[in-house]
């Protein structure tokens, strides 16, 4: 199998291919979607989800750390934004900013608890710190709102300073999404390609070693998990703000259990790409199996269950295994040793 | 002051009854190294399994079927609290050979394998018993209340905590005192040996599962009663089993009750002075445990730190 490590073309470009067939698919979109009898709102739903599920990737695939109550930030930042909407001032980039902040914070404070920690120890107390958020969430309802959510979330405008954009209809809002993952992707393909984003891989690869070469490993732990929940929290945001509404349910361990899913079947763990792909499986397998059975989760999960028994690699892995054919008396070199 | 007698015996069966679920969590992780979050789903079968034993509905026009529900029902319920976790491993040793492909790689697949499982389980049974909540019927004889002391007492929550309590001491004697016992723990410790004395190793972790899924369906069977059964019961069950053997240290047995009982009691005093925040206690006892001892109570070293 593949790791992440392996496939990285042009690392070094700022831009590359799939940067621009994803850029050509997200801006075209809107023209087609109807037409394939989909619809605007999935569209933002899909792109913001990508924020989220590439910003979890840097944590689960890139620094091999398995969080499995993610979907807390997720849910942190809406409420923050929501909040930020009806106590503070209607403002959309303040809106974010708590969005973003709070999530961070959050993170610092779980992150904190968790670096020390590897292995299946991590991914429990991730979902130990989940449930407590979720929980919260639920109970807090001076705050949030209980189980009924934080309603009456606006839409804000978007105001450039000489200009002002009203994002109050789906079709603008969307393309306000598709530019803010856009600058998220290229923060992100910066960020792992950078000597920090090495030392991420490193440490999935051979914590130990990578302590012996000197590296202060749970700082960059850390550093990986505290910005891994603030694009969680821009998501929660841009989310908050797409549903109009806050609800404790993407907190739920239900919930964060399909982001790592959706990463997994896409292949995150051996490209950049593959949340991205896993994302758009898994939203137009809700869609479209979901209008043909009410069961369709039962369906994706027997899926899932396929690929993590037979092509783990994921719909990324696949892709690269067929691109690259075997040449002819090539010897398969040894797998690294992965930590994961 | 909140009396506090009482919610320190309500705790103290909560935790008996958290044991019971935890057991076969235990097994499995301990023997096999597998997190098994597809547990809460096999619990949730047998609790769906024993349902339609106790009730088919759709049988009663036929001759055995109305044979059958002429049975008193404590009857029906013994055979059903007998056979549906029979059927629960059954089901298990179905998900153990899917898991199979999983045991040379990192634990976080058979995680992963384990809840998409959880998730088709949960579809499955939304599927054939429909997505309402369901009661499944007990006998008389363990059903209502009695007053002990001036206080009020559920005798099937008094049932529940002795039957999880002989069923802690069955797999106690069957794991420290007897042959097979002594082979599963070997297998635990050092599988290449076990295979090297001639043991069926690939049996031994089918059989292992299966009887880690049937205590799962036992469970299951006892508790409903008391929580209800939703199709989402699972999910509910397993952070809870989850909890629990993290708090008391991976493959830990007596790890495991003492952290079984400590939750309870934990839920069971919160209960007192917060009602609201009682499930929550549970989730910061183990914060507050495992930031101090990243094994948690009674555990040792295993593979799943990689």
């Amino acid at each position: 199998m593949p790791t992440l490590s392996d496939i990285s073309p042009r690392s070094a470009a700022w831009v590359t291919p799939p940067m621009l067939v994803l850029g050509f698919v997200m801006l075209s979109a809107p023209l087609w979607l109807g037409a394939v009898g989909l619809y605007q709102y999935l569209g933002i739903e899909i792109a913001i989800w990508m924020i989220y599920a590439l910003g979890f990737n840097l944590l689960f695939g890139y620094t091999g750390l398995h969080s499995f109550g993610h979907g807390a930030y997720l849910g942190v930042g809406g409420y923050a934004f929501g909040l930020f909407q009806h106590h503070v001032g209607s403002s959309l980039w303040g809106g974010l900013a708590a969005a973003i902040l709070a999530a961070g914070l959050a993170g610092v404070l779980v992150g904190a608890a968790v670096s020390h920690r590897r292995g299946i120890y991590f991914a429990l107390l991730t979902i130990a710190f989940g449930q407590v958020f979720w929980f919260s969430s639920i109970k807090l309802h001076w705050l949030t709102g209980g189980e009924d959510g934080l309603l009456n979330i606006p839409r804000p405008p978007l105001d450039l300073v000489f200009l002002e954009v009203p994002l109050g209809d789906n079709l603008s809002l969307y393309y306000f999404v598709v530019a803010v993952l856009a600058l998220a992707i290229l923060a992100l393909w910066r960020m792992v390609n950078s000597p920090f984003g090495r030392i991420l891989q490193a440490i999935r690869q051979n914590e130990m070693r990578a302590a012996f070469v000197g590296y202060e490993v749970w700082r960059f732990k850390l550093m990986a998990f505290v910005l891994s929940a603030m694009f969680a929290g821009l998501a929660g945001g841009l989310f908050a703000m797409a549903q109009e509404s806050a609800y404790p349910d993407v907190m739920s361990l239900h919930q964060s259990g399909l982001i790592v899913m959706m990463v997994l079947v896409g292949g995150g763990l051996v490209s950049f790409w593959g949340p991205v792909l896993g994302v758009v499986l898994y939203f137009v397998a809700r869609d479209v199996l979901g209008a043909l059975t009410e069961t369709w989760l039962l369906w994706y999960g027997l899926m899932f269950m396929a690929m993590v028994m037979f092509r783990p690699e994921g719909l990324a892995g696949v892709l690269h295994r067929l691109r690259r054919r075997p040449e002819p008396g090539a010897t398969p070199r040894p797998a690294a040793s992965e930590g994961a | 002051m909140v009396q506090l007698a009482p919610h320190l015996f309500n705790g103290l069966t909560l935790g008996l009854l958290f044991a019971l679920i935890a057991l076969g969590f235990t097994l499995i992780v301990g023997v096999m190294e597998v997190l098994n979050l597809a547990h809460g789903s096999l619990f949730a079968l047998g609790a769906y399994i024993a349902l339609t034993m106790i009730d088919p509905g759709w049988a009663q026009n036929t001759a055995l079927g109305s044979f059958w529900l002429g049975l008193p029902i404590a009857a029906r319920y013994a055979v059903a609290l007998a056979f549906a976790p029979l059927l629960v491993a059954l089901a298990g040793m179905l998900l153990e050979r899917c898991l199979r492909p999983t045991y040379d790689k990192a634990p976080l697949y058979g995680l992963l394998l384990t809840f998409g499982a959880a998730l088709v389980i949960e579809e499955l049974i939304r599927l054939g018993w429909g997505t309402g909540e369901r009661h499944l019927p007990v006998p008389g004889a363990i059903n209502g209340a009695f007053f002990f002391g001036g206080l009020i007492f559920s005798k099937y929550k008094i049932f529940a905590a002795l039957f999880s309590l002989a069923a802690i001491g069955a797999v106690w004697f069957f794991l420290e005192r007897t042959p097979y016992g002594a082979i599963i723990k070997a297998g635990a410790h050092d599988s290449e040996m076990v295979r090297a004395l001639g043991y069926d190793l690939a049996r031994l972790r089918m059989f292992v599962f299966g009887f880690g899924a049937a205590l799962a369906g036992l469970a299951g069977i006892v508790m409903v009663p008391i929580w209800g059964l939703r199709p989402h019961v699972g999910i509910d069950v397993v952070i809870p089993a989850f909890l629990i053997i993290v708090l008391g240290g991976v493959g830990s047995f007596w790890g495991a009750v003492v952290a079984s009982i400590l939750v309870g009691l934990a839920v069971g005093v919160t209960g007192a002075y917060a009602p609201a925040w009682s499930l929550m206690s549970m989730y910061l006892l183990l914060i507050a445990v495992v930031c101090y001892r990243s094994r948690g109570l009674f555990g040792r070293k295993s593979a799943l730190e990689r």
